[in-house]
């Protein structure tokens, strides 16, 4: 196979790029200047050196432990479990948690092969080795494997009776209308309703 | 199936993300069979399947089908439940997911009511089932799957001469699909079911049989034996989910 069939198999194997795309992209770059080429490969290069899973929650970082995890005035009492880097991005940008993360790389599923073996529960444990952790919040996503990973980790969580366990609350987006909400969503956000004070 | 938009009642047995939004769904239809379609924009938050999707959801799939693949759209999930039962046990969540996978890999995709039927109300059995229950229940999920394919075993009768089997030990042939007599037993490899392990397997088969009660070991012998069974007769052996449900320790 030629550098230019590699390339485009290369990206076609990124998720959402199908080989149509993959031409697109790669007979874009030969109509780039060299140099940007040559960033674009240095940038990945260097990814593939420099950027490994932080050695506390588990998110890639170029040094041995991330940004959050090196802040003192985050909160290392309070633990979000999120199933990927992305959603720790997501939290973040939210400004509404100011703790530190668990990163498992993955969510209970059978199907694809992923067991409690393939995730970092181990990073989980190491927090609460710590004694400092007040509440674990499992943000896992709400799909069926998302909860069954969720029920796992809480029964891994009862070995430690001090520690407060909480799921995100699911129910109506905001601005969103009542009559485009699915009826599993609306039992949800009927279930876990509020009293207005 | 191509052309006309169809309405059916379905199961997701499976999902994978596709482009930026959309998912690529395995469905269980009720009229044809196992299909897959891409739900556009299914990831999309404001999305009209909602969490409709998830792993064992049934509804009425709006189906447009393909004119020149088998990848057809689907156009609306009409959820009629979740099954969200099923992740607040492992044990639960591990069995659906290996008759989900099975049914993915072997069910054809023509019309067979009585196997979606099946499937449909053994999916809900897996959910609702005490606790310790869920293991012989998934087992007879399982067998009543595969009876459904036209694979089980035959257990009235020899099934090589075909003569009536006296009660007692018994021979299995995995290779011939079934129980051997005396004289047959000795032409070929089989694996030897005490009296017990034999009216265990022939009240797993039979729907109309009260469950067996099966200890951790004797339901861990009888999901070997199942997943033995599935690898002569629907030859994949690459079936993370049923390895797993298999090798699970309740």
């Amino acid at each position: 196979m030629n550098v230019l069939e590699t390339l485009i198999t290369e990206f076609a194997r990124l998720p959402g790029v199908g080989r149509k795309t993959a031409q697109r992209l790669v007979y874009h770059l030969l109509q780039q200047p060299r140099e940007r080429m040559e960033t674009l490969a240095a940038a990945i290069a260097g990814v593939a050196e420099r950027v490994h899973p932080c050695a506390e929650c588990g998110q890639p970082t170029e040094d041995a432990v991330c940004d959050i995890c090196r802040d003192p005035r985050r909160d290392a009492g309070l633990v979000c479990v999120v199933e990927e880097p992305s959603a720790v991005a997501v939290v973040e940008r939210s400004g509404a948690f100011r703790g530190r993360y668990v990163v498992l790389g993955g969510r209970l599923s059978p199907l694809d092969g992923i067991g409690p073996d393939a995730l970092r529960i181990d990073l989980l444990g190491r927090r609460l080795a710590g004694g400092d952790v007040r509440e674990v919040i499992l943000a896992t996503n709400s799909s069926l494997e998302g909860e069954a990973t969720a029920t796992y980790l809480q029964q891994v969580l009862a070995g430690h009776p001090g520690v407060r366990v909480s799921r995100l609350a699911r129910g109506l987006p905001v601005g969103g209308e009542l009559e485009y909400v699915d009826g599993v969503t609306l039992t949800h956000a009927l279930t876990a309703r509020e009293e207005l004070r | 199936m191509a052309g006309t938009p169809l309405l059916t009642p379905a199961i997701v047995l499976g999902s994978l993300r596709y482009a930026e939004s959309s998912r690529i769904v395995r469905l269980a239809t009720r009229e044809y069979g196992v299909q897959s379609a891409i739900a556009k924009g299914a990831l999309r938050p404001r999305s009209r399947f909602g969490a409709a999707l998830q792993l064992l959801s049934e509804g009425h799939a709006h189906l447009l089908p393909s004119r020149s693949s088998d990848l057809h759209t689907l156009v609306a999930f009409d959820l009629v439940a979740t099954h969200s039962g099923l992740a607040r046990n492992l044990e639960r969540f591990g069995a659906a997911s290996a008759l989900a996978e099975v049914a993915t890999r072997f069910v054809p995709p023509v019309a067979n009511l009585a196997l979606y039927d099946q499937l449909r109300h053994d999916v809900e059995l897996i959910e609702l089932a005490p606790p310790d229950a869920i293991r012989v229940v998934a087992l007879r999920a399982m067998w009543r799957l595969i009876i459904e394919l036209g694979l089980g075993p035959t257990v009235s009768r020899c099934v090589r001469d075909a003569v009536s089997l006296p009660a007692g030990a018994v021979a299995l042939s995995l290779r011939e699909g079934g129980f051997l007599c005396a004289a047959c037993a000795g032409l070929g490899a089989t694996t030897r079911l005490g009296p017990q392990d034999r009216a265990d397997l022939v009240a797993l088969l039979g729907s109309h049989l009260e469950l067996p009660l099966l200890t951790d070991r004797q339901a861990a012998a009888h999901r070997r034996l199942l997943v033995r069974w599935i690898w002569e007769h629907l030859g994949d052996t690459s079936m993370p989910a049923l390895e797993s449900w298999s090798a699970a320790r309740s």
